[in-house]
């Protein structure tokens, strides 16, 4: 009886301990795959000291977030999320609530929430990165003049050639707008009107018979690359490690550019909350920020982590300025336009509806 | 003590003294509880994974609970509006007393589904949600209206109409581009928005086209597999076997490696002469690409039980008909091809059924008009969260499959189905 009792004491207490280390070692961060997981291993996972990390690929969206949550099975920690999501998420209570005091700051004392590029929209998310989505294309697939500008895109006339263009209205609406003429500053504004709407639809129609949809973020680079476009749009990123790891000769058309916002959050009932939260205290802070623009060409958030780059040029692993190519440089902001998530959190599925059905017509 | 016989005109006893009758129950009862021991594995497998989920869908799709538990008294004073006029100050003063009471995750959850209803609620609600402590006292409807000027749009306020009963058809009705007004009339959603049906029907005529497709290519090669001799039959049959083991990614990108702008078959049509340069053809991320794409994938499920069927018809039976004066033509007409209706009728089905569900090759290969519905659940489950829409599109999508397999039962009787 008594040599029973020690064996269970002995087994339970294995067990336990064993549960416990699983707990507590390991922290599972679930982000978008490919080069820009890449970058964040390096950047954050390489240089954390702290508990194991397992890096998990995920395709975006609140679905798999919500249904952890709500079921009450939590088995992520920390996820990389788009700025619309960021917002519905943390207002249906997703997220963990992120005490704002413990995070770095600036390296001259500027508390994080101000040294942002961005309003920081609530108190369940880290900064992360800006990316956009950009026009572009090959070197020498126009004789004489070349593309410069958004309208340059729209107008198939001066430039003909096939569009590639994504399958969802986000960015394309904006882009739409501007090269038909709306002042920059005023484009959420139009956007909010019936008459807004019609007219970024009239504008889209220009390249509706010249366009190619694509979903799958490597196609815009490989329809431009095997001349079935001759423009397309793509994320900055994707752009950018073609020129900068593979040496293609494409150009990016910064004008016109849409800037979106990626943001860190901890999910609601995270199995490794405290860890996950001293991870993002890391993965934030300046240097590890500006360290992850070495691998890929996203822009950093805080404005302290854009300066360490510019101080410390060549920044990129592969010798060469990251700033050209960054779409957060000061250059290109005046042409920038940075998204709208409260807009699109509002109108995105209703325009998403009448996207769809304009495609397919 | 042996056992005492059974009295006269008393009950028949067991050798222990206990009446037949009750022994033999006990006996049956215990082997079924065995019985239901054994069973109960997969019972509990399919009340999980089965009932429950369903159950779940069904119910998602019809709740609209939210509203109710809400804005209990924005709704009275909903129903007391004549919905035409300028919401008054009882109305606001409604709103106010709701929205200060509620749950704060609560109220922005219903402001993601009263989004739905009308574009900009989301954010009204957020908004007003900030503001609500700003607010002292009556009269309320100034100072709403000073929070955000979209309280004065009568629109928002008769798009409460549609939310105001617990359990709702509305998302069954959007699912085929229609909504209710304010007064709970039906009415077609705005005509540039209207996706649904157009979806409903591309995805049919896509199964359509695939069934059809399938069971024209597959009808020859089963044929073949239950005729050559064994050596062969074995080496074609890991010709249809080998795909369907194969990813199913690397047979969708070798498609598109086949079929795009400047894919193999394009480029061989242009070097052959058979195709201007220009003209290129378009087969990749479209209508076309999504149904040769579908019909590939789908082949096998076609091809196995159609072969399995064949397999079993005696060759005599053709030389018999043969031999009673039928031509080649006529006797497999009227003879074999009858026999082969049960592998026929359970690969239609077998694939109608995958088809209509399908995502990952429509999402991949679809472009710009080949994505089918499931594509559409899986934007509202993973995107939009929409999960009741999403819901009552699978459940439409379940009725259209039971309907399909009662029909085919009434037709050729699900008996007959041979699935190999």
């Amino acid at each position: 009886m008594m040599r029973n009792c020690v064996l269970t004491t002995v087994f339970s207490t294995v067990v336990a301990v064993g549960m416990l280390g699983t707990a507590q070692a390991e922290i599972n961060v679930v982000t978008w795959g490919g080069a820009y997981a890449v970058s964040q291993q390096k950047a954050y996972g390489d240089t954390w000291k702290g508990e194991k990390i397992n890096w998990i690929n995920y395709n975006g969206g609140l679905g798999e977030i919500r249904t952890q949550v709500e079921s009450g099975a939590v088995t992520w920690d920390v996820v990389d999320v788009l700025p619309d999501q960021v917002r519905t998420g943390c207002d249906e209570g997703l997220f963990e609530p992120l005490d704002r005091g413990m995070f770095v700051p600036a390296p001259d004392g500027t508390p994080m929430d101000e040294d942002t590029m961005n309003k920081v929209p609530n108190n369940c998310v880290a900064p992360n990165i800006f990316w956009s989505y950009l026009a572009f294309y090959e070197e020498g697939t126009f004789k004489g003049e070349h593309p410069s500008t958004i309208a340059d895109f729209f107008d198939v006339e001066k430039f003909p050639g096939k569009r590639g263009i994504h399958t969802w209205p986000n960015a394309l609406i904006e882009m739409a707008l501007l090269a038909d003429g709306v002042p920059i500053d005023r484009i959420y504004e139009v956007m909010r009107t019936d008459k807004g709407i019609d007219r970024a639809f009239a504008k889209l129609d220009q390249i509706k018979d010249h366009a190619v949809f694509w979903s799958a973020g490597s196609k815009p680079i490989e329809l431009v690359k095997s001349g079935e476009t001759s423009m397309a749009l793509a994320y900055n990123g994707r752009v950018g490690a073609a020129v900068l790891n593979e040496g293609e000769k494409l150009v990016p058309i910064w004008d016109g550019q849409v800037v979106e916002e990626e943001w860190w959050v901890v999910m609601k009932g995270a199995p490794n909350a405290e860890a996950a939260k001293k991870f993002l205290v890391h993965a934030t802070a300046p240097e590890q920020q500006a360290a992850q623009a070495k691998w890929i060409n996203y822009g950093p958030m805080r404005k302290s982590a854009l300066d360490l780059i510019k101080a410390n040029e060549p920044w990129h692993n592969s010798g060469v300025n990251i700033m050209p190519y960054m779409p957060t440089r000061e250059e290109v902001l005046p042409r920038s336009i940075f998204a709208d998530p409260a807009w699109w959190a509002d109108y995105g599925g209703e325009i998403s509806e009448r996207y769809t059905s304009w495609m397919s017509q | 003590m042996p056992a005492s016989p059974a009295k006269p005109g008393g009950p028949l006893l067991t050798a222990d003294g206990m009446p037949l009758k009750t022994s033999l129950e006990r006996s049956l009862k215990l082997s079924k509880i065995r019985a239901l021991g054994l069973i109960f594995p997969p019972l509990l497998f399919l009340v999980i994974l089965f009932v429950i989920p369903i159950g779940s869908l069904l119910t998602r799709s019809i709740d609209d609970g939210l509203s109710n538990k809400v804005l209990p008294k924005t709704l009275a004073a909903f129903e007391r509006w004549d919905k035409t006029s300028e919401p008054d100050e009882s109305m606001f003063e409604a709103v106010y007393l709701d929205m200060k009471a509620a749950d704060k995750l609560d109220l922005s959850k219903l402001g993601t589904r009263m989004n739905y209803e009308k574009s900009g609620w989301r954010s009204l609600v957020k908004i007003t949600m900030r503001g609500l402590n700003g607010i002292d006292g009556p009269p309320y409807k100034p100072s709403m209206l000073q929070l955000n000027k979209r309280w004065g749009d009568i629109e928002f306020w008769q798009s409460l109409g549609a939310m105001k009963d617990p359990v709702t058809l509305g998302y069954y009705l959007k699912a085929v581009d229609l909504k209710y007004d304010g007064n709970k009339n039906i009415m077609r959603v705005k005509k540039h928005n209207r996706i649904y049906q157009m979806l409903w029907w591309r995805t049919f005529l896509v199964s359509i086209i695939v069934t059809v497709g399938c069971l024209i290519l597959a009808y020859p090669v089963a044929h073949l597999l239950a005729n050559l001799p064994l050596r062969l039959s074995n080496l074609l049959m890991i010709c249809v076997l080998m795909p369907f083991w194969t990813s199913l990614l690397v047979r969708i990108v070798s498609w598109m490696v086949m079929l795009q702008q400047n894919g193999v078959v394009n480029d061989s049509l242009v070097s052959l002469g058979m195709l201007h340069d220009e003209n290129r053809l378009s087969m990749m991320y479209n209508f076309t690409g999504t149904v040769i794409v579908m019909t590939q994938i789908l082949l096998p499920f076609m091809i196995l039980p159609i072969y399995s069927v064949m397999k079993t018809i005696p060759l005599s039976y053709m030389k018999a008909a043969q031999n009673l004066g039928a031509t080649p033509a006529l006797a497999f007409i009227k003879v074999y091809m009858p026999q082969t209706i049960p592998g026929v009728g359970a690969g239609c089905i077998l694939v109608f059924i995958v088809a209509i569900g399908y995502y990952i090759t429509p999402e991949l290969v679809g472009g710009k008009d080949g994505r089918l519905i499931g594509n559409l659940i899986a934007y509202h489950m993973q995107n939009s969260l929409n999960w009741g829409l999403a819901s009552a599109m699978g459940a439409i999508l379940l009725i259209a499959i039971l309907t399909l397999y009662w029909v085919y039962d009434k037709l050729v009787g699900v008996d007959n189905m041979k699935m190999g």
